[in-house]
């Protein structure tokens, strides 16, 4: 993977940046941007409707992406594949379409972003029981704790699958083995791994698996919900209006097939289909090789740190268990006041706060961390310069 | 919240000229608004500044943005004190423009903002230290009045028939003797200014031209041919007023009033007066060619008195 040649790729670095906020929100290559523009300038449309050649150019591509992101992790079927908002409105299509009636339990980990959080909180008004599994001290995945989190009520697992707090990826082979043996449905936040490693949705065996298309190269706005077709065909329709009916009259009206039952109203066309020309450019790339940069890079980080006593780095030690996510407090300092300075004096772009993890740091009395999170296009320099900006401060 | 208060006026102000600071000023008006009325200000707006500040100086010298975020607190308050005193030279300069049509006040004739080309006070200014304690200076009779003689107020006015400034300030001191009616006239001392060509020769020839009793036409007439004041036009002048040019000229020649000329311009310098034209009000000294209002401030509080 030859980084300085495919940071030719995307403008935005030709700024004098250090971008590390990736987890966030992934810079876009000119490649996804032309191809959002080539939409509104070529063939703006509306797909499914019409049918003159502007709409069928349109259909084509969007069902050129749904192959695309099939592809990337690894469906069955591209009927399988439901365009979103982002994560979060997948995530609430679940909560509010899966059947969950009162004295049904949810199981979640206790390091929950709030959209895999909030959408089961307010099911719990209604009487549904929401069980958070207590993670290791290090933040790993308590297998143990999650086996005895099941009741014959439990209906559905809803995880992260790596962390967008510290980077730590649960065993999610093993999370839906014992699901399913309680017959529990699963349902993975794979916001932070599609865009980083390899995903395999047959192979891990999930029923359901949300991501965002924005930190994976894609436009904002874009989302993907990837639900086993039989487990799609059981869900009750979530959002309603055009195009989710084959026909209405004012008594009743007869759903659409998947995918479209589920994709409600005029879709972000020049965003999915950006989505798939996103796609096609992490498979150039190749995940393994993303996932062997983004270690590289945070070992490089964790190492420089490691015995430095007034950080404290979330999560194991062991940076190949932390993606590309470095999520650190520096002990006697406000973490804002940290991010703000090595904006300022160096631009380098990280987040600090609770990244809508609050749960987890409310418990633990703390305000939040700073987070650096490297992706693709983050170089070995940045990471040392990003090391020697952070020594200044901690010299304070 | 210190710093938050400094930032308000400073962001209200760039958020004129930048859309970006105008959200910045409602955080940190919010900001104080909230502590002023003991809520809790969550914004972190001050935490922000003192990051983006330390970043910066980091980038000049780490040691430096180490004090820097040690002493934060301290020097907000430096910056909460020197905002306070700015916000009061402020208000004394706007305070000053208004009465005095400059912000240093009447005295000053020094760079003003909201007069930046300073049209109300620019002087003919002369080279000499402003002695420390300064002589006010007296009515004399030798000297001319313009007005009613018996008016309760007198200006004593100094100026140069050579300097554009003493020009500018003749509509505004014929201003004032209009609008006063009577109450107000201007004793016209000649005040020498040494680089301007003819400065002493057109004092003396006013003051032949008052021995005629032409002084006041005279003395108009020299403003308005300033630009082209020359020592034979002094002479033309006292011509077309239909002056005895034979007193005139021996006059003139013989220099009969430079020791009259020399006593204003000397008492000019003792009442400390910089350069022309340079008015006195009772105790209150005018320097420039200030507007109307400035004069008329003072003046009603002189007839006051």
């Amino acid at each position: 993977m030859n980084v300085e040649k495919l940071r030719e790729d995307f403008p935005i670095l030709k700024k004098p940046i250090i971008y590390f906020d990736s987890a966030c929100m992934s810079l876009k290559p000119r490649q996804v941007i032309e191809k959002v523009s080539k939409y509104y300038t070529d063939y703006t449309a509306c797909a499914g409707r019409s049918s003159h050649k502007f709409a069928h150019e349109v259909e084509i591509q969007v069902a050129g992406t749904r192959k695309e992101v099939k592809c990337l992790i690894n469906a069955k079927r591209d009927s399988e594949i439901i365009f979103s908002k982002n994560t979060t409105e997948s995530i609430n299509l679940i909560a509010n379409s899966f059947g969950l009636k009162p004295g049904d339990e949810v199981i979640i980990s206790d390091k929950e972003h709030n959209s895999n959080l909030l959408p089961w909180l307010k099911l719990a008004k209604k009487g549904i029981k929401v069980v958070p599994v207590e993670s290791n001290e290090d933040n790993t995945f308590n297998i143990n704790n999650f086996e005895k989190a099941f009741t014959e009520n439990t209906k559905l697992v809803s995880v992260v699958h790596t962390s967008n707090m510290d980077g730590v990826t649960n065993p999610v082979k093993e999370i839906v083995k014992i699901a399913h043996n309680n017959n529990a449905a699963v349902l993975v936040d794979a916001a932070q791994s599609v865009p980083s490693k390899e995903v395999d949705v047959q192979s891990l065996g999930v029923d359901f698996l949300a991501f965002s298309g924005h930190k994976a190269l894609g436009p904002t706005g874009t989302g993907v919900l990837y639900g086993k077709k039989e487990m799609l065909e059981k869900l009750d329709q979530f959002l309603m209006g055009g195009e989710t009916v084959v026909d209405s009259t004012y008594t009743g009206y007869e759903p659409e097939e998947l995918p479209a039952r589920f994709e409600a109203g005029l879709q972000n066309y020049a965003g999915i289909i950006g989505l798939g020309e996103a796609c096609k450019y992490l498979k150039k790339v190749g995940l393994k090789n993303i996932s062997r940069h983004e270690f590289k890079l945070n070992k490089m980080l964790s190492e420089a740190f490691a015995d430095n006593e007034k950080i404290s780095i979330l999560g194991p030690k062991d940076p190949e268990q932390r993606a590309g996510i470095f999520s650190f407090i520096v002990s006697g300092m406000d973490i804002h006041d940290v991010s703000g300075m090595l904006s300022a004096s160096r631009n380098i772009m990280l987040r600090s706060g609770a990244h809508c993890v609050h749960s987890w740091f409310n418990k633990r009395g703390l305000k939040g961390s700073v987070r650096a999170s490297m992706y693709l296009y983050n170089t070995e320099e940045e990471a040392q310069a990003f090391i020697d900006e952070l020594n200044k401060i901690l010299k304070f | 919240m210190v710093l938050c208060l400094v930032a308000l006026p400073v962001f209200a102000v760039l958020s004129i000229f930048s859309v970006k600071y105008r959200k910045l000023t409602k955080e940190a008006f919010d900001c104080l608004f909230k502590t002023v009325t003991f809520r809790k200000c969550r914004s972190g707006l001050d935490n922000r500044i003192r990051a983006v500040l330390t970043g910066r100086i980091i980038r000049l010298s780490p040691g430096i943005a180490k004090i820097f975020y040690k002493n934060y607190k301290i020097f907000s308050w430096v910056l909460f004190i020197l905002l306070v005193w700015s916000f009061y030279v402020s208000f004394i300069g706007i305070h000053n423009y208004i009465l005095y049509g400059n912000c240093n006040g009447p005295e000053s004739s020094g760079f003003c903002i909201f007069d930046p080309t300073g049209s109300n006070s620019r002087i003919s200014e002369i080279d000499y230290v402003i002695p420390a304690n300064i002589t006010y200076p007296v009515l004399e009779d030798d000297d001319p009045i313009i007005g009613d003689p018996k008016a309760e107020l007198t200006i004593i006015e100094f100026g140069c028939y050579t300097c554009p400034y003493t020009k500018n300030a003749e509509s505004t001191v014929q201003k004032i003797i209009d609008y006063y009616n009577g109450r107000v006239n201007v004793q016209f001392k000649t005040f020498v200014i040494p680089n301007h060509p003819f400065s002493t020769e057109s004092a003396l020839a006013a003051d032949c031209a008052l021995e005629q009793g032409k002084y006041y036409d005279y003395h108009k007439l020299l403003f308005d041919n300033q630009e082209k004041m020359n020592y034979d036009m002094l002479i033309s002048l006292a011509g077309s007023l239909g002056m005895n040019m034979t007193q005139f000229t021996n006059c003139l020649e013989d220099e009969k009033y430079k020791f009259e000329v020399q006593d204003d311009t000397f008492m000019g310098l003792e009442a400390g007066v910089p350069g022309t034209p340079t008015f006195f009000i009772g105790k209150s000294k005018v320097v420039g060619p200030k507007p109307f209002k400035t004069f008329k401030n003072i003046i009603d509080e002189e007839l006051k008195k």
